[in-house]
This record gives C-alpha cells, structure tokens and sequence, in this order.
C-alpha cells in the first residue's frame, strides 16, 4: 500500500489528497462529499429463480379447493405448537413452517406480502418470464434495458462506482442498460493480481494519464472504488448482532450486500439470486425441495436484516420470481409452471403485518386458464411503489416504458 | 420476389438425403465463402497514405480492424504484401487453414446436423427423463434437484449425478456443456489462428447482429448449428440470403417465439385439417388440445426482425406493421422433437409423394417446418405493400425481400458497420456513402465493406486506435499478439465472461451493446488489468507461450528494456514514445525489491502492457 494515495472525487470535481489515511475515512470522505448524510438509501432485491410455488409459501387457510387438489402437498395451519404445519398469520393465511425465521418481522409490521402477484403476461417459459420481470416490459423481448438498470438512472444524482452492484457470476438482465454496473460473486477478487508491489499503482497512473475518456474515468472510479474497499475491508468483515448467515449463495451475496451497505461505498441497488424453484417433482411439506428452498432464503434474509442492525432504516429488500405454480398437484409430487405467486417486502417502513393485493380465492371460475392463481397485482405497481418512496423515483412511466398502472400502496408515507 | 432462384427439393427427396448427409444441412441457395470470390473485378486503392499514415501504422490500423490483432511479424508480411492485397485476399476469404481445420475436427459436435446435436447432447432435464425409464435412478426428492444446475450440492446428488452420467455416457449421449465448450472452443480458436481474419470478424459482428442466446433453454442446444448454417457461411454474402437462414433457423424460430406463433382463430388458414378443429373439441380432451395448440399470434419475431434486425428503432412503421409481419410468418415452425417427430416425419414423406401435406403448402427445409395449418392466410399489408389472400410460406419471404433493400435497412446497417470498424459516433457522411452502396448491391455485405475500407473516413487519424476492444476481442488479440497457442480455451473464455462478454449468452436480442461505455466499467476493467498480468505470468490454463522466443530468444538487460522490447512488439505500428513515457513509472519502481528473477520481470513488464489503456485500443 503506498502512503499517499490521491483521491478523485467526481462530484464537485474536488481533488483530495490524504495522508496516511485508511480506507474507511476515504470512504467518509467520499461519502460526505457526495451525500451529506454519508448514508444511501438501498433497494435490495433478491430474484427466486424457477417460480416459486406462492400458495406452498403462503397458503390461504380456510380454502377447501387446497386440500382436495393438492391431496399431498397441502398443509394445515397449526393447532397446536408441537404440531409442524403452516404458520398462521392470523389474516387468514399462514407460512410455510421453513419461513419461520421472518415471523418476527411479520410481527414486528416491517415484513409485508404482495399475494397473487406477477406479470400480465401469459406465458409459462422461465426464461421468457424471467426475461419480461427484468427488463420490465411483459411481452416485449427487444428492450435493452432491464428495470433496476433504469432505476438506477432515474435516481437523479452522481452515484459511486458501487451504486449498483449484482451479487451473481454476469450481469443479470436487470441491469442491463446505460448505467455502469458491477457483477462479483466475491468482492475479495476486486483487486489487481497478481499484486505488484505497486498494488494497482501502475496502472493508476498509466490509466489516469491516457487521452481516452472512457478508459480514463472508468480507471478513475475503479481505483476510488478500490481505495473503498481494500482486501483487508472485506477480510474483516464480521456479521454484526450475532447474524450468521447460511453457507449457501443466497447467504453469501445477502452478507457481502451488507458489508457493501456497512461500508459506505455507496451502493443504492442490489440483486441478488436464489435458485432451485422449479418444484416440478416430489415439492414436500415441512420437508423436501421446497422446504429447503424456503429455510435458505429465510435464514439469509434473517441474518442479512439482523446484521444491518441500525442500517436497516436505509435498506428495504424485496423478493420476486417469474410466475406461480398450478393451484393442482401434479403426479410426481410437485407442482407445474402457473401463473401468479406471493413476493415479501422486508422495511422498517413497510405497512407490514398484512398481506397486500386481491386474493381471487381458488374455486374453478377464479383461477386463470381453469388452473392458476390468477394475478391481481402487476409486478411493476410494486416495484413502482418501492423505487418510488423508497429511492426517491417519482417518473414511473421512464421506470417502466409503456405501462399505464398505479402503485400499490406498501410503504408507509415518511 | 428476390432475384436468386430458389430450389425447393421435393419433401421425400430432402428427407430421404438428409440423414446421408456428411455435412450438415445448409439453407438452400447459400455459398460456401471459401470457393467464392470477390465480386469486384477492378483493383482495390485503401488511402491511408493521403490520410498520413505510415505503411506500418496502416498495416496495424486494418489488422486491428478486419482481424484480430496482429501476430508476431504480421505487420511487416501485410506491407510486403500490400495492404490492398491483404484487404483483397480478406473480402474473397478463401485461404487455406489446414491447421485449424485439423483442430476443429477435435470438436465432433461441428460435424453433426442440427438434429444430431439436439439428440447427442440432451438437456439435463430429458436425460433424467430417459435415465429414469430405463430405471437408473427412481423419482424422490434428490433426485429432481439434479436438473436443477443450481440446486445445493449433497453427497446423494453427486451420487445419483454420477450414475446417470454413466448410464448417459454409455448410451452415447454428451453433455449440454460440452456442447458449449465445443461453441466457445471453436469461437476462440478460429479468431486466433484463422487465416480468414475478416469472415470470423464478420461472423461475430452477424451473430451479434442476429443475437440468440445460451441463455433461453429451448434454443440453447441449437446456437452451435446457428452460427455455422444460418451466420458464417453468409457473413461476407448477402443479407437477404442471412435474414431467411435465420428466420427459418430453429435457434431464433425458438429465442423469439416464432414457432409458435400461429393464426389466429377468426383468421382462414392456407391449410384447415377437415377433421374437426381442437377448438370445437368438446369435453377433456378439448381442453387438452386447445392448451396444447400454439398461442395465438406472437410478435416477438416480427418486432425484432424490424426494430433490430432491418430497418432499426423509430424507422417509421407502426404497431400494425408489426402485427401484419407477425401474421406473414405464422407457421414458421420447427420439427418437432421425439416420437412427434417421428411420426410427422412419415406424414411428410407422404406428403412428398404428392400426399395431403405437400398439397396443403407444407414444406421442409432441414429443422425448418412450414406448418400451413397454422399460417394465416388473408391478405396483409406490410409497410404499404399488399401481399395476396390465400398464400403460404411465400409471404414470409416476400416480407424479408421488402425488408432487405429497404433504405431504412441500408441506413441502420450502415450504421452499425461503420459503428464496428471506425468509431462510436461514425461521421454521416460515411453512413450515407455505406448506405449508398448497399442500396446499389442490393444488400451485398462485400461491397459495402470494400466502400468502407476505400474511405478517408476509415484512415482518419481520429478513428486510428478509437474503439474499445470487446473483452473477445481483447483476448483474442493478446493471444495473437503474443502468439500464443491455446490448447484449451476454457479458461481464456472464463477470463472473457469476467471482463462482461459471456459469449454467446447475451440474453437481450439486442446483442451486447457495441460501445466503449458497455465494454467498460469498474469491474470489468479490473478484469481486463488481471487478465493481461495473469495470462503473462502463465496463469491463465490451456494457454502456451514463449516470452523469450517473442522477443527472438534475446534475453533483455532490465526492465527498461525489456519493456522498449515488447511494446515494440505488442503495440507494432502505433507511435511508442508517449505509450513508453506512460509505461515506464508503471513498470520501473525505485520501491521494487532489487532481486526480482528476470523471467518475472520480463511477465511483469509484458502483463502491464497488456492491461494497459493503449492495449484495450484498437
């Protein structure tokens, strides 16, 4: 590490020069500058990857149809404690047992349900589905952007070379676009290797002195992000209040997502994903593919939420997935691909404790195409609300070309 | 019509011949680049001397535009030759390449039909399928994970994995990855040693152009074939010629929905079955079908055909041209797969004697089904021209002959050629001089690549060194550069996904976008810095190279030197001083330990010039 290091700040075009200082009060620096607060707000968004099954995850309780189309996947709500069944939520709908680690969030009001949630459009290919949820457009392939990327652009401000950061081997479709974007699966390789014993020193300077301007301030921000996050910042890092988050992918991007919030580099949107839904075979009960899947992704949202501790004034975190699973089982134990499903909504400021939307009820003439959870909420009248209040995105139709919806009120005005 | 008569082979006769077929099918009307020659007779006058330039900075400038970086000592061969003549030799692409040739034969998937791939190297899902019914494994819960690439790793699924590998194995089938190992294995290869530099530069910039995805499950096992029927043997052809190899591949019929797109109920077919139609069945079996049955009109071809592939974004048509292009390609459709495909197969041999099918308007061209009974046949006007009620397969062709010289076409191709090979912001006058030429060709791609090499434009000093290297590129062109051999590409192809370019899994028909904003940002140039220093230092697998040989066996005295050495040969033909003021502090640091052995020096020296900004230029 070299004992001076200069900093470019771009906002203000303000030249720093620092003397022995560490990381962390580079990032101060960096931060006071570009946000008197020093803290960002921060949208984190987790993607469940092959359709969540929406009813096996929050499954309306007193719904005959359940029981007699899904004779080995439907679940009671507990009677008694000792009994492992779904967890009530008193509103008419209880859990799956594995969600478990969220009901104090629940409790709390700061988790809240969208249910019969998804995308206008029909069609039951994940990759096409996935595909329109990203780019938020249902219907239309073409669109070079994805929804987050767009997000990010509508924010209105400078951002940091961290303002948008995917927790996934490439790019997810959701950030394609305009907007600079990182993808890493281990911020310990944001580092020049083989080190030299200049660190990324030779290349700072040849980078900051050639005449091409992309290289050039690309190079720029690169560096200042290194600056912000050394290999000793990530090496550090312990989870706070206890938090200790699954060995699992889903895990490992929710902890590093809150080193980045916890660093103050100045991330704002966040992705990460959770595969393994495509419950097509033996989906189980309190066991199987789908329990697993569920205790996965609630433990990491659990530990993510307790590590944030007082940070969680800043972060609101969402769940989606491209469509819902037949309200029947099918014969092999599991469920085909359908239509509408559930996401949560995790925020100190959320109108939680409820679950939001219009549930259509499961009887023959209600369910789409005779066979699905019909969707009553269009995904983007939620994402809509949360970059709207959340992140300060007030032009939904820029957020989402071509739509013409309303939000759905999920966040409770400041 | 178009001008090029097409011969449609009788049904039976195409059925019949195709499983006897050594090489794989090709769209009927296609040339193979190598016998083809230049179109032009007349002499071709690249002006790079009324531009300034220097006979080796020309010879860098085309190098680093129609190929992939100069090798070693290429510079100075490309003089000798004369540049015209390089250029020349390019456009007619019909070089020998018997050592690469003979490394291609070591990917066996190159050599296989369309079917054949889709049948050797299933999906994981329909292996387990199969691995089941022949009772290898039995359904639970683990079990179901294993077509799930994602799903968490346990000893029972590693177990039940490995079992259905080896009965797969023995059963002759491969692996989907190994499928794409061979897709990104022949990528790399052909872009590094390839003597048709120009027809892989254009392979690229078509398939880009014409984008599917590894990312979309259903066409993923047919992007191989893709490329090889449907974009290289028409990269330096015509576009009216790529256009339908495309439309009718079953890579995009899949990606954007085309085959599935049909008539819709109210609309009269070029076909009606005289059996009684799904929709009218009545009971279970009525829904069965009617769930079955295509969806209706699809206008995702359609749109993107337009707004990407020809006339480009705000080109002045509308939504219901998009609807009338949609309905022009109903029952562009594919073969099935399985025991469908069996029996549709006997169908159209009936129909190739003159059976019901044939007569009906069906037709075959190798994966390629036209399915008459779900193509809509009234009248349809498209971009102001009426095509006739009561047609089949004719329409979509017609819709691609209009597409093809139209001028918004010329001018959004234009663009993004000049785009490719000048700059980002290319100069109108150049654009419309392009657009010219292929209005004149009638969409020929060598004529308008041969204006562009003809063009002051294109020699501007401004425009030497202006684009930024795609990480593909920039790998390609180090290997080149350091004359490399890569015996195995996949690690080379795993540092180019790190640095943002996951070939061919672009997922966005779009393709990636062609700019230096895209290629570059935070993480990616990190990547692009890693990737120099670890590939000299011998880090990066499968790749072989000789620094010292590079440099002629010369060992250099310091790293003053060793770096005037190896710039002079990894940036052959650009003006060293500045680069050497810049690189000089970068590599020779006071604070460096006095003993560092010299072989590490020299990798040290060479992985800085290969991160550095003037070598992501091209």
């Amino acid at each position: 590490m070299s004992t001076t290091r200069r900093l470019f700040l771009k906002a203000g075009g303000v030249a720093l020069f620092t003397l022995g200082a560490g990381p962390q009060f580079l990032a101060r620096a960096a931060g006071a500058v570009l946000n008197p607060s020093g803290r960002r707000k921060v949208l984190v968004t987790i993607f469940q990857r092959g359709a969540m099954d929406g009813l096996a995850a929050v499954a309306p309780v007193d719904e005959p149809a359940l029981r007699s189309l899904r004779p080995r996947l439907a679940m009671t709500a507990a009677r008694s404690a000792e009994e492992s069944a779904l967890l009530d939520l008193g509103v008419g709908f209880g859990v799956h047992p594995s969600f478990a680690p969220l009901l104090p969030f629940w409790k709390e009001g700061r988790l809240g349900i969208v249910h019969a949630v998804g995308s206008p459009d029909s069609t039951r290919s994940h990759f096409d589905a996935q595909d329109y949820m990203e780019t938020g457009t249902p219907g239309r392939k073409g669109t070079p952007s994805g929804w987050l990327n767009r997000a990010v652009g509508l924010l209105g401000h400078e951002g940091s070379p961290f303002r948008a950061v995917a927790l996934t081997p490439a790019l997810p479709r959701s950030f394609y676009g305009d907007e600079p974007a990182i993808a890493v699966t281990d911020l310990a390789d944001f580092r020049v290797s083989p080190s030299s014993p200049k660190e990324g020193g030779g290349f700072e300077a040849l980078y900051r002195q050639t005449n091409q301007p992309v290289l050039r301030q690309t190079a720029d921000e690169t560096f200042r992000a290194m600056s912000m996050l050394t290999p000793e910042t990530v090496a550090r890092y312990r989870p706070a209040n206890g938090a200790v988050y699954p060995a699992t992918p889903l895990g490992q991007a929710l902890r590093q997502i809150a080193l980045l919030v916890k660093s103050d580099v100045g991330l704002e949107v966040a992705f990460a994903e959770s595969a393994g839904w495509d419950t097509h075979v033996q989906q189980g009960t309190v066991n199987g593919t789908f329990a697993r899947q569920s205790r996965d992704l609630a433990q990491s949202i659990q530990a993510f939420w307790t590590d944030l501790g007082a940070r969680q004034d800043d972060v609101l975190l969402t769940t989606m997935t491209e469509f819902g699973r037949t309200v029947k089982e099918n014969g092999s134990g599991g469920t085909d691909h359908g239509h509408g499903s559930c996401l949560f909504v995790l925020g100190n400021r959320v109108d939680g404790g409820k679950v939001h939307g219009t549930f259509p009820g499961l009887t023959p003439d209600a369910l789409f195409e005779g066979r699905d959870l019909p969707v009553t909420t269009d995904f983007r009248s939620v994402f809509c609300e949360l970059a709207g209040k959340h992140l300060g995105i007030q032009d939904d139709a820029a957020l989402f070309p071509g739509w013409t919806g309303r939000r759905l009120p999920l966040l409770k005005t400041a | 019509m178009r001008a090029t008569a097409k011969v449609l082979l009788p049904i039976a006769a195409l059925s019949l011949a195709l499983p006897h077929l050594g090489s794989p099918a090709s769209p009927a009307g296609t040339a193979e680049p190598r016998q083809s020659i230049s179109p032009s007779s007349s002499s071709i006058h690249l002006p790079w001397k009324q531009a300034g330039l220097t006979d080796r900075e020309a010879a860098a400038h085309l190098l680093n535009r129609f190929a992939y970086g100069p090798r070693p000592g290429e510079i100075d061969a490309v003089v000798k030759m004369g540049l015209d003549r390089w250029f020349e030799r390019q456009l007619a692409a019909g070089l020998p390449d018997g050592p690469l040739d003979a490394r291609l034969k070591e990917l066996p998937a190159l050599r296989m039909t369309a079917a054949e791939i889709a049948r050797t190297y299933p999906p994981p899902g329909r292996l387990l399928v199969e691995a089941r019914r022949a009772g290898v494994v039995t359904w639970d819960g683990e079990t179901a994970d294993l077509s799930d690439a994602a799903g968490p790793e346990t000893d029972a699924r590693r177990e039940m994995r490995d079992a259905v590998q080896a009965w797969a194995a023995k059963q002759g089938y491969r692996t989907q990855k190994e499928l794409g190992a061979q897709l990104v294995a022949q990528k790399l290869w052909r872009a590094v040693e390839s003597e048709n530099q120009l027809a892989e530069v254009m392979t690229d910039f078509w398939f880009n152009h014409f984008n599917v995805s590894l990312t979309d499950n259903q066409s993923r096992s047919h992007v191989l074939s893709y490329e090889r029927d449907a974009i290289r043997p028409n990269a330096l052809g015509s576009v009216r010629t790529l256009l339908e190899a495309t439309a009718k591949h079953p890579a995009m019929l899949l990606y954007l929905d085309n085959a599935q797109s049909a008539a819709t109920d109210d609309a009269p077919r070029t076909f009606t079955p005289r059996r009684k139609p799904m929709q009218e069945m009545d009971g279970q079996m009525g829904e069965i079908m009617r769930r079955l049955r295509p969806q209706g009109l699809n206008e995702n071809y359609a749109r993107e055909l337009l707004e990407l592939h020809t006339l480009g974004v705000d080109a002045g048509y509308t939504q219901q041209d998009v609807i009338e292009v949609a309905r022009a390609f109903t029952g562009w459709s594919l073969l099935p797969t399985g025991a469908r495909r069996e029996a549709m197969e006997r169908r159209l041999d009936q129909a190739g004697r003159r059976g019901a099918m044939g007569r009906a308007g069906f037709e075959r061209e190798g994966e390629f089904l036209f399915r008459a009974d779900q193509h809509d046949a009234a009248a349809k006007t498209v971009l102001g021209t009426k095509l006739a009620a009561g047609r089949g397969m004719e329409d979509g062709e017609q819709v691609l002959d209009l597409l093809a010289i139209h001028p918004a076409t010329a001018r959004h191709l234009a663009t993004k050629i000049a785009v490719r090979f000048v700059s980002d912001t290319p100069p109108k006058a150049l654009v419309d001089r392009l657009a010219a030429v292929y209005l004149q060709s009638r969409g020929e791609i060598r004529p308008v690549l041969r204006a562009l090499a003809e063009s002051p434009e294109f020699w501007s000093r401004d425009a030497v060194a202006a684009k930024i290297k795609s990480p593909f590129e920039l790998a390609a062109s180090s290997l080149r550069g350091l004359g490399a051999e890569v015996d195995d590409p996949r690690d080379t192809v795993r540092w180019v996904s790190d640095m943002g370019q996951r070939l061919y899994a672009y997922q966005a028909p779009t393709g990636f976008p062609d700019r230096a904003e895209a290629w570059v940002n935070t993480g990616s140039l990190l990547s692009r810095m890693n990737f120099g220093l670890q590939l000299a230092a011998g880090r990066v697998r499968g790749v072989d190279l000789d620094l010292a040989a590079l440099n002629g066996g010369r060992e250099p005295a310091g790293r003053r030197e060793a770096l005037n050495d190896y710039a002079a040969r990894l940036l052959p033909g650009r003006d060293l001083k500045p680069a050497l003021a810049l690189l000089e502090p970068a590599v020779a640091d006071p604070e460096l330990p006095k003993k560092v052995d010299r072989s590490t020096a020299v990798e040290q020296v060479v992985g800085v010039i290969l991160g550095s900004p003037e070598f992501q230029r091209r």
